[in-house]
């Protein structure tokens, strides 16, 4: 059985590998970015016998700033790369094991990207999709 | 009137196929399986058929087939079939777990390895592979 949490965690802690960004399980009140913010989104149950397989599907949402700061822009750039030290994709995928809860974990795409308001402040933000393989 | 409910035939979804192979459960590996039965058709039609055609049953054949998830950990699906193509190996198979009963027999088979893919699936995609072996002799059946 798959440890929710644990996977929650162990994909914190990768992000965590991104020098100077904070992680969160939960989506706080008022963000001190840069942070990136994991949220379990869907699950595909089944995808085995057995429960072999299951599908976690989760949203990292990285919050850089508010949105008017060019450099917040800047930052957020090198968060979308593919590749690069601030990569959230290379960090997400740096221990594919994610601590040895999972069998593969990917990042397939960075879906959304702009204006985040949270407690009457404009944040900048990015969303990517990631798959975890369970 | 008899409807199969009052006899408790119990549909189900199918989430805990037991699959095994040469004594390794591999279900979880497993996302599709299936046995097929056969019998050769041997036609008997003559002129006193009546205008219809008549068969009895022929030789019995069979086959199974499988769509797995590819996996070269130690004890993975894909390390277990690397030396297998060309050999027979023992195919047994449940349709809800490993406890035998009425309700959940074990079917057996001998099967031919013909085929194994170790590298298959397009970029992003889950590695899979599917394959379908064909029984040699009896098929067999247990309910206990």
């Amino acid at each position: 059985m798959t440890d929710i949490t644990a996977v929650r965690n162990a994909l914190a802690t990768n992000l965590g590998t991104v020098s100077g960004l904070r992680t969160s399980a939960e989506l706080p009140d008022n963000p001190n970015p840069p942070i990136a913010v994991v949220q379990l989104d869907t699950i595909s149950y089944d995808e085995a016998f057995q429960q072999g397989l299951t599908f976690f599907n989760f949203t990292v949402m990285v919050i850089v700033g508010r949105a008017a700061e060019r450099h917040a822009q800047r930052k957020l750039d090198d968060y979308c790369s593919q590749n690069g030290a601030s990569s959230i994709k290379l960090a997400v995928e740096s221990d594919k094991s994610l601590g040895g809860n999972a069998f593969d974990v990917r990042v397939e795409g960075m879906n959304n990207i702009g204006s985040l308001q949270l407690n009457d402040q404009e944040y900048l933000a990015a969303e990517f999709s990631v798959v975890v393989y369970a | 009137m008899y409807t199969h409910k009052e006899n408790k035939l119990a549909k189900y979804v199918v989430t805990g196929t037991s699959v095994s192979f040469n004594g390794t459960d591999i279900s979880d590996a497993c996302a599709r399986a299936e046995l097929v039965i056969n019998s050769a058709e041997v036609e008997t039609t003559d002129f006193g058929s009546a205008g219809w055609t008549e068969v009895i049953g022929g030789l019995k054949s069979g086959q199974v087939s499988f769509d797995f998830h590819n996996d070269f950990g130690t004890g993975g699906v894909s390390e277990l079939f690397a030396d297998l193509v060309g050999t027979i190996g023992t195919v047994t198979l449940n349709p809800q777990g490993t406890t035998v009963s009425a309700s959940n027999p074990t079917y057996t088979a001998e099967v031919l390895v013909t085929s194994f893919t170790p590298i298959s699936g397009a970029v992003g995609d889950l590695a899979t592979f599917s394959v379908t072996f064909p029984t040699t002799g009896e098929v067999s059946y247990a309910t206990a």
